[in-house]
């Protein structure tokens, strides 16, 4: 009878945790469910994981992607209280995070340019850093990327926030600027200057990425699974590798592919999404897909410590890591 | 022998001790949780940190600087709430026919939750000061009206014919009856209306603002700095005290001569 329950028991545990380790399997096995958070509503930009999904590398690497298009910020706190494996993230807020305890890791670089760009009316003629001095430059507001890409780039010129006047608009660059109230904006590379451009408003464009290398968006990682599961990090991150390789190699298919995954994808302007992929395509490309520049990190830190915005250097080495990447 | 002296200290301070060691019996649970269940900082900060990232918004002047603006916010949107409501208020007690044709509106508007407009007003009236103090005027109007109505309407009967037999000038009726006998059910709805008005203010400043403790605790959120959280929640709960502390004394000070 003992021996019964101990064996029962034994069986139960074995059971128990087969489910709940995250193993990925291979061909026939179960697939490991992953909920990502994406910090973006569906966008083209996401091709890169449509593609990969598409074409069977993840499901090959035993994974099973479930998006979840949330806050940046609330994907971060899920990483760092190991509700979720990954997130994807700008490089900011990995150092952010970090430094308020969150053990997270940035696992993967995806951006490897800054996607931040500085956008003005031709007829103002800035086209450098300097040109800026004494503008009012209209800014979502004094938080994330944005905010952070141009401080780095008067960082960059030996200019500071003094120098320019800042204006809080909330999301609505494109819309403000066509109306005639905004003559300079903050925004990304890949959406305000192509959408202003499609609304015939000529348009200048000061790109962060130009003038320093930042830290920018990729995967992050939770410590825990890091540590837990490395087989899976490496299965993640080798299957998102394979989308962004296509996606950089076969732009057209990536497009035809993502109709499906963005809802009211007909409705858009077929001429600017194919802008918005090309353009991020662009800061994509590099020789090694996924290296983190450690120069980029140490620009990034200062940045951050410039603003304020963290009082202490951090170990960038735990911040992010190249170990996982092919 | 003793005992006696003790036994009336206990009756007199009972109430005072039991709040005091009721909070410090609550900072030593948070205290325990935080140090001893491994729940990290970020998700539930000690006391201790929320102490110190509160002593640290003192020194550098922030926290003083956000709650300004946000008390301004609350203090004209509670000055804007109430006198509306009192006008309204009082049209609305004295004619049936004004209630008839109103209270649809009134009735509707607060149906309306804050929250669900407060983008819409944003969008509006901008993101400055006006959209907050907008806000907290409409979540502050309805209470202090309902209780503007009911306190005018409960004046005796035999108070106006009082008034009426002394030929009573309109004015003298409303300063000398009306107002001192509705005083006591308005000044109730006005301490609703104050603690209210802490929650319209940061509802319009989560919404859109580059400053206040609305913002101070939006910024905190973003930057995982959650200490930082806490220190706003609680310099709110502050603030909401310390209004519902102030009408309470203007109940005391004008509504002396009930206890007699």
């Amino acid at each position: 009878m003992f021996r019964k329950v101990v064996l029962i028991t034994l069986g139960m545990a074995l059971a128990l945790s087969a489910c709940g380790s995250l193993k990925p399997t291979n061909g026939t096995g179960a697939l490991t469910k992953i909920r990502l958070p994406m910090g973006y509503i569906p966008n083209i930009q996401f091709a890169p994981f449509y593609v990969a999904i598409q074409k069977g590398y993840f499901r090959d690497a035993g994974i099973e992607i479930e998006f979840d298009y949330k806050f940046e910020t609330d994907g971060i706190k899920l990483v760092g209280t190991g509700d979720v494996p990954f997130a994807l993230v700008s490089g900011e807020q990995v150092l952010l995070a970090r430094a308020q305890g969150l053990p997270v890791v940035y696992i993967a670089a995806w951006y490897q340019q800054y996607p931040v760009s500085v956008v003005a009316k031709s007829e103002l003629g800035i086209l450098i850093p300097q040109d800026l001095k004494g503008k009012k430059i209209g800014l979502p507001g004094l938080f994330g990327a944005n905010y952070v890409g141009l401080r780095a780039l008067l960082f960059k010129a030996h200019m500071s926030e003094s120098d320019v006047t800042l204006d809080s608009i909330g999301f609505n660059q494109v819309d403000l600027m066509a109306a005639g109230q905004q003559d300079v904006v903050v925004g990304y590379t890949a959406n305000e200057p192509i959408q202003l451009r499609a609304r015939g408003i000529p348009v200048t464009e000061i790109r962060v990425a130009d003038y320093v290398q930042l830290a920018s968006n990729g995967i992050l990682a939770s410590e825990k699974v890091i540590k837990e599961n490395p087989e899976l990090v490496r299965a993640f991150i080798g299957a998102f590798l394979k989308g962004l390789s296509d996606t950089i190699a076969n732009p057209d298919e990536a497009f035809k592919t993502s109709e499906t995954y963005i809802p009211n994808f007909a409705d858009l302007d077929a001429k600017v999404q194919k802008q918005v992929l090309e353009t991020s395509i662009e800061q994509w490309k590099t020789e090694r897909l996924g290296y983190s520049n450690p120069q980029a990190w140490e620009n990034m830190q200062n940045v951050l410590l410039e603003m304020g915005l963290i009082t202490d250097k951090l170990d960038l080495n735990k911040a992010y890591t190249n170990e996982f990447i092919p | 022998m003793n005992f006696n002296f003790i036994r009336t200290l206990a009756k007199n301070h009972n109430r005072n001790w039991l709040g005091v060691i009721s909070l410090l019996l609550g900072l030593l649970v948070w205290h325990l949780i935080t140090r001893y269940s491994g729940i990290p900082n970020f998700i539930l900060p000690a006391p201790l940190s929320v102490w110190t990232r509160f002593l640290k918004a003192l020194s550098d002047g922030s926290l003083i600087y956000h709650t300004g603006i946000t008390l301004s916010e609350i203090v004209l949107g509670l000055l804007v709430g109430t006198m509306f409501a009192t006008v309204v208020g009082y049209g609305l007690a004295k004619s049936r026919s004004l209630e008839k044709v109103l209270s649809p509106y009134l009735v509707a508007s607060q149906a309306i939750p804050v929250v669900a407009i407060a983008p819409l007003l944003v969008i509006w009236l901008g993101d400055g000061i006006l959209s907050k103090v907008v806000i907290c005027a409409l979540i502050v109007f309805f209470p202090v009206l309902v209780n503007t109505i009911v306190g005018v309407r409960a004046v005796p009967i035999a108070l106006y014919d009082l008034m009426n037999s002394l030929h009573a000038s309109r004015s003298q009726i409303l300063w000398k009856v009306e107002v001192p006998a509705s005083l006591p059910v308005f000044l109730g709805g006005l301490r609703i209306g104050a603690t209210l008005s802490v929650i319209g203010a940061i509802v319009g400043e989560l919404v859109g603002a580059e400053e206040g403790l609305g913002f101070l605790l939006q910024l905190g959120d973003f930057q995982y700095d959650t200490p930082m959280v806490f220190v706003a929640v609680f310099m709110l709960i502050a603030l909401a005290l310390v209004l519902y502390g102030i009408v309470t004394l203007l109940e005391k000070r004008f509504l002396r001569w009930q206890e007699k």
